[in-house]
C-alpha cells in the first residue's frame, strides 16, 4: 500500500499525452515489486515437480516393466479422465510418463497461476479502489491491463524455460524438453487471456476469477470427455486449450503447431478484454448492477439464513456446473464400456476382470473426483467467510445479538449441508446419465452412494479449515494442502509405492470405493467424529480470539 | 446516575503496539458522551473492546452492568453500533442489510425505520457496492437508530455525510437524548460534539487525558483576556497563572489559567477597566493542546498508521 502511491511517480517519467499505455513500464515494476515473493514461488513451485518426478520416477520404476504397470494404470477411461490422451504410454519412458501421466497437473497449476495473477493486478485492484489512486496519476487507460499481461507473458516464457532447464537438470532426455515447457507456458498464456476478458465482465474480483476458473473447469471436462471417447483424443478434445498442449505429443512424436492455437486463442481473448475495458468505467462491470428489494425477505433473519444468502449464488453455480459435468461423464459411459469389450482378453484381466467391473471402477473414480471438486467448494466457502471478516462485514453482525458460535457454526452448517447436497446432486446426475447410457437402472443408486460416501471425509476437510480459521485465521488457505495431498494420494497413490501411514494421512483414503468395495461403516463414523471434534475446537478458538477488523 | 460504560486501566496490545494503555472512561446513563482524539489514538479500539469484538489484554470494562466479552450477546440486544468504515454485502440491498442487522439484534422499529429512511433520503433498493460512501454510512446509521437500543456506540458516524445530513443526524441524536438513551460518539467534527455532547473525553495514545463537561474543561485551560484600562496595568506578569502578557498604550492582553481567572480580574480592576473581553478557549484550542503534543512527540503525525489489508481476494 505504501509503495502504491509512490510507484506511479516513475510512470510520470514518460509523459505522452493521450497514450493509453502511458505508465505501463512503471506499473510493471510495481507489479514485480508486489509479487516479488508470490510469482517466483509459483514458478519454482511448479518447476520443482519436474525435478521431483525426474528423480523419483527412476527410483520407483527401475525396469521398463515397472513403468508399464504405471501406464496400464492410466489406460482407458480413467486414465483419460485423470491424465489425458496418453500418447506414448504403450511404450513408456520416464519422460513420457512425466508428460503423459502428470503433465496435466502442470497445465492446471499454470492456468491457476495465471488466473490469480491477472485477477490480482486488475479487478482486485479496482474492487479495492486502489486502481483509482493509480489511474488518477499519469497512467493510461490500458496501462494496468497491459502491464499485467506483459508480466504474465514473461512469467509463462520464463516458466517454459525453467521447465526445460529442469528436465535437463534432472538428467532426462532433453529432445522435447522445450516443447513440453512451451506447452505448459501456452496454457498459462491462454488462461491469462481468458482472465483478461472475465475481469472486464464483472465488478467483483471473486466472480471474475470464478468465471475464469469455470472456463478452466470446462476446458478440463471437454478435454476429458473427448479423450475418454477415443484413445489419443477425439475431435471434442480439440475444443479445449488444455488439449492443445497435450496434443504436442512431446517425447512421442513432437509437433509444435498445436501451440499456435493456444497463442492465437490467448491473443484473441486478450484483445476482447481490451475492447471491453475501453467501453467501461473504472471499477464498473459490463453489466450494471440491478436494483433490488427495499426490504429483506422474511426468512432472512438468522445467522444461518445469512450464511445461506451469502452462499446461494455459489451453490447455484456449483450445482449447475456439477450437474452438467455429471451428464457429460455419465453420458459417455457406453462408449467407454464398449472400448473395454474390444480389449484383448489378457488386457481385461490385468485391468481387473470383467468389463462391468471396469464400469464400477469408473464410477468409483468419479466419486473421488467429484468429492475433490466439492472439497474445492468447501475450502472456498471458508475462505469467503474469512473475507467477510477481513473486509469488515462481520463486525456489524457480531455487534448485534448474534453470538460468534451462532455466526460461525451457522455458516459451517450451511457449508456442510451444501457439500452433502452437491455430492448428492452430482451423484444423481452421473448415476442417471450412466443408467441411461448403459441401460442399467441400478447405477442410479450405486453412483449416488459412491458419491455420498465421501461426505464424512469432506466434513473433515471443512473442519480442518474451521480449525485454522479459529486459531490461525490467516493460514486458512493451508487447507488446500490437505485437499491437494488427498488428490495426489487418491489418484496416484496406487503407483507411488508410499508407506501405508502416508496414505492414511488423507481423509479421503478411509472411504470405501463404491461400488467396487464393500461399504465399511466404521471409518465413516470415525471421520464424522473427528470432523465434529475439529470443528468444535475451531469454534472454541474463534470464540476466544480477536476479530480481525478492517 | 449509574454508569452505562465504565472502564478502568483498560489495556489492549497488538503485538508491540499498545493501542490502549490504561484507559479510564466513564459514561453515565442518559448522557451523550463525545469521544475525541487524534488519528490512531485508540477510539475505534476502545469501542471494539466494548463490543466484545476485541478482548482486552488487561484492565476492567463494564458495559450496561455486564462484561463486554463474556456477556456480549445479551448486551448487544440493548445496544446498537455504527462502524466508522461501513462495508455492505455486495449482493444485498441497503434495505435488506438494514432489516437483517435489525432482526439479528432482535427486531427493529418499522415506523422509525421508515421515518429514518425518509429523513436521510436513502434509497434502500440499491445493492451494497453501488452506494456512495456517505450513503453506505446512512445505511449503518438507519440500521442502528431504527432499533430501540438503550445505548448507541457511534464511531465517527457521520464521516462522509453532507452538511444537510449532518443536521438531520444531530436532530435525531437530540431526539434520542430526549428519550433518555446513552450515546458514545467518537468524532473528529468538533462543532458536532460541541452541539451534542454533555460530556467529553479526550483520548491520546490510548489514555484518556481529559474528561468532563465542556465548561469544566474550559475551566482547566486558559482564558484569553483583553482589556482597556485607565492607568497602565503593571505587575500582572507577577501574578500566578498569567501567560503571554502584552501591555502598552492602555491596552493589555494575556492568557490566564482557569483557576487563577478570579485573581487576575481582581488585579486588573485596580487599574480601572474601561472595556473587557474574554474568550473562553474553543474546543479547537482544547484539542490542539493535545494534538500539538502528539504532533511534537511523533515527529509530525506518524502516530496513526493504517494497516495494510494485503491483497487477499
Ligand atoms: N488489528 C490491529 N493490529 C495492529 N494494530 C492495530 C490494530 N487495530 C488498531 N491498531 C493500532 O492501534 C492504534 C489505535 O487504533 P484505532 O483504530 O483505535 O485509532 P482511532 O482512534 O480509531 O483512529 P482514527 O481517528 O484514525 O479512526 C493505532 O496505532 C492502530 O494502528
Ligand atoms: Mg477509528
Amino acid at each position: 500500500m505504501t509503495t502504491l502511491t509512490r510507484e506511479p511517480a516513475h510512470a510520470t517519467a514518460t509523459p505522452a499525452r493521450g497514450n493509453p499505455l502511458t505508465g505501463t513500464r512503471g506499473l510493471i515494476r510495481f507489479i514485480l515489486r508486489r509479487d516479488r515473493i508470490k510469482l517466483p514461488a509459483w514458478l519454482l513451485g511448479i518447476t520443482i515437480f519436474v525435478f521431483y518426478y525426474g528423480a523419483a520416477l527412476p527410483q520407483l520404476y527401475q525396469t521398463p516393466d515397472d513403468l508399464r504397470v504405471v501406464s496400464q494404470f492410466t489406460e482407458g477411461a480413467v486414465g483419460a479422465l485423470l491424465s489425458g490422451p496418453g500418447y506414448g504410454l504403450d511404450n513408456p519412458t520416464i519422460e513420457s510418463v512425466i508428460v503423459g501421466v502428470y503433465g496435466l497437473y502442470f497445465l492446471l497449476a499454470v492456468a491457476l497461476m495465471n488466473i490469480l495473477l491477472v485477477a490480482r493486478h486488475t479487478r482486485v485492484e479496482e474492487q479495492t479502489g486502489r486502481a483509482e489512486l493509480v489511474r488518477a496519476s499519469v497512467v493510461g487507460r490500458h496501462a494496468q491491463l497491459s502491464a499485467t499481461l506483459i508480466v504474465a507473458l514473461a512469467a509463462n516464457v520464463g516458466l517454459s524455460l525453467l521447465i526445460a532447464g529442469a528436465m535437463a537438470g534432472a538428467d532426462l532426455d532433453t529432445s522435447d524438453a522445450l516443447l513440453f515447457g512451451a506447452g505448459v507456458g501456452a496454457v498459462g498464456l491462454a488462461f491469462a487471456g481468458v482472465t483478461a476478458l472475465t475481469v472486464q465482465v464483472t465488478e467483483y474480483s471473486r466472480a471474475a476469477s470464478g468465471l475464469a476458473g469455470a472456463a478452466l473447469g470446462a476446458a478440463y471436462v471437454i478435454r476429458a470427455a473427448g479423450d475418454m471417447i477415443t484413445e489419443g483424443g477425439s475431435a471434442l478434445s480439440w475444443f479445449s486449450p488444455l488439449a492443445w498442449s497435450q496434443q504436442t505429443r512431446a517425447y512421442v512424436d513432437g509437433r509444435w503447431w498445436p501451440l499456435a492455437l493456444s497463442v492465437g486463442f490467448a491473443a484473441a481473448a486478450a484483445a476482447a478484454g481490451y475492447l471491453l475495458s475501453g467501453r467501461r468505467d473504472v471499477g464498473a462491470g459490463l453489466v450494471a448492477a440491478r436494483r433490488g428489494h427495499p426490504e429483506a425477505a422474511p426468512w432472512l433473519r438468522t445467522p444461518v439464513a445469512l450464511g445461506f444468502r451469502l452462499q446461494r449464488a455459489s451453490l447455484i453455480g456449483w450445482g449447475s456446473a456439477l450437474v452438467a459435468l455429471g451428464a457429460v461423464y455419465g453420458g459417455i459411459t457406453k462408449p467407454i464400456v464398449d472400448s473395454y469389450e474390444d480389449l484383448p482378453e489378457e488386457m481385461v484381466d490385468v485391468l481387473g476382470g470383467d468389463p462391468t467391473r471396469m464400469l464400477d471402477g469408473y464410477v468409483s473414480t468419479m466419486g473421488l473426483f467429484d468429492a475433490i471438486l466439492v472439497g474445492v467448494f468447501v475450502i472456498l466457502g471458508v475462505q469467503t467467510l474469512r473475507g467477510e471478516e477481513t473486509r469488515g462485514r462481520v463486525e456489524p453482525v457480531l455487534a448485534t445479538a448474534t453470538s460468534r458460535w451462532a455466526w460461525f457454526g451457522g455458516y459451517l452448517g450451511v457449508l456442510a449441508a451444501g457439500a452433502v447436497g452437491l455430492l448428492l446432486l452430482v451423484g444423481l446426475a452421473i448415476g442417471t446419465a450412466t443408467a441411461i447410457s448403459v441401460g442399467d437402472a441400478g447405477y442410479v443408486l450405486d453412483t449416488t452412494a459412491s458419491h455420498l460416501v465421501y461426505a464424512p471425509a469432506l466434513l473433515v476437510i471443512l473442519a480442518i479449515a474451521a480449525l485454522l480459521f479459529g486459531f490461525l485465521p490467516s493460514a486458512t488457505g493451508a487447507t488446500w494442502a490437505v485437499l491437494g495431498f488427498g488428490m495426489i494420494i487418491g489418484f496416484f497413490g496406487p503407483i507411488m509405492d508410499l508407506p501405508q501411514w502416508v496414505h492414511n494421512l488423507s481423509p479421503l483414503e478411509h472411504v470405501s470405493r463404491l461400488p467396487l468395495d464393500d461399504l465399511a461403516w466404521t471409518p465413516l463414523v470415525v471421520l464424522t467424529v473427528i470432523a465434529a471434534g475439529l470443528a468444535g475446537a475451531g469454534l472454541a478458538g474463534f470464540r476466544r480470539r480477536d476479530l480481525d477488523t478492517k | 446516575m449509574t454508569a452505562a460504560i465504565a472502564t478502568s486501566g483498560l489495556v489492549k496490545t497488538f503485538g508491540s503496539t499498545r493501542a490502549l494503555d490504561g484507559l479510564d472512561l466513564t459514561v453515565q446513563a442518559g448522557e451523550v458522551h463525545g469521544f475525541l482524539g487524534p488519528n490512531g489514538a485508540g477510539k475505534s479500539t476502545t469501542i471494539r473492546v466494548l463490543l466484545g469484538l476485541l478482548r482486552a489484554s488487561s484492565g476492567r470494562a463494564n458495559l450496561l452492568g455486564g462484561d463486554p466479552w463474556r456477556d456480549a450477546v445479551a448486551l448487544h440486544r440493548r445496544l446498537a453500533y455504527v462502524p466508522g468504515d461501513v462495508e455492505l454485502w455486495p449482493n444485498l440491498t441497503g434495505g435488506e442489510a438494514i432489516d437483517l442487522l435489525g432482526r439479528l439484534r432482535g427486531g427493529l422499529n418499522q415506523a422509525r425505520r421508515a421515518e429514518l429512511v425518509e429523513r436521510f433520503d436513502l434509497d434502500p433498493r440499491k445493492k451494497g457496492r453501488t452506494y456512495s460512501k456517505g450513503n453506505r454510512q446512512k445505511v449503518a446509521i438507519v440500521a442502528a437508530l431504527a432499533s430501540d437500543a438503550e445505548l448507541l456506540l457511534l464511531d465517527e458516524p457521520t464521516a462522509g455525510l453532507d452538511p444537510l445530513m449532518e443536521v438531520v443526524f444531530q436532530d435525531v441524536i437530540n431526539q434520542m437524548k430526549a428519550e433518555g438513551r446513552t450515546v458514545l460518539l467518537s468524532s473528529h467534527i468538533l462543532a458536532q460534539v460541541e452541539k451534542l455532547a454533555d460530556k467529553i473525553s479526550i483520548i491520546r495514545l490510548g489514555k484518556v487525558v481529559q474528561s468532563g463537561t465542556l465548561t469544566e474543561m474550559r475551566h482547566l485551560t486558559r482564558t484569553t483576556i483583553e482589556a482597556d484600562t485607565t492607568s497602565p496595568a503593571t505587575g500582572l506578569d507577577r501574578l500566578p497563572g498569567v501567560h503571554n502578557l502584552e501591555a502598552g498604550d492602555g491596552r493589555v492582553r494575556f492568557a490566564v489559567d482557569g483557576q487563577h481567572l478570579d485573581g487576575a480580574v481582581k488585579a486588573l480592576s485596580q487599574f480601572g477597566i474601561r472595556s473587557l473581553t474574554s474568550h473562553p478557549p474553543t474546543l479547537e484550542e482544547l484539542m490542539l493542546r493535545h494534538y500539538g503534543d502528539e504532533l511534537a512527540a511523533a515527529g509530525n503525525g506518524a502516530a496513526g498508521d493504517s494497516k495494510d489489508d494485503g491483497d487477499n481476494r
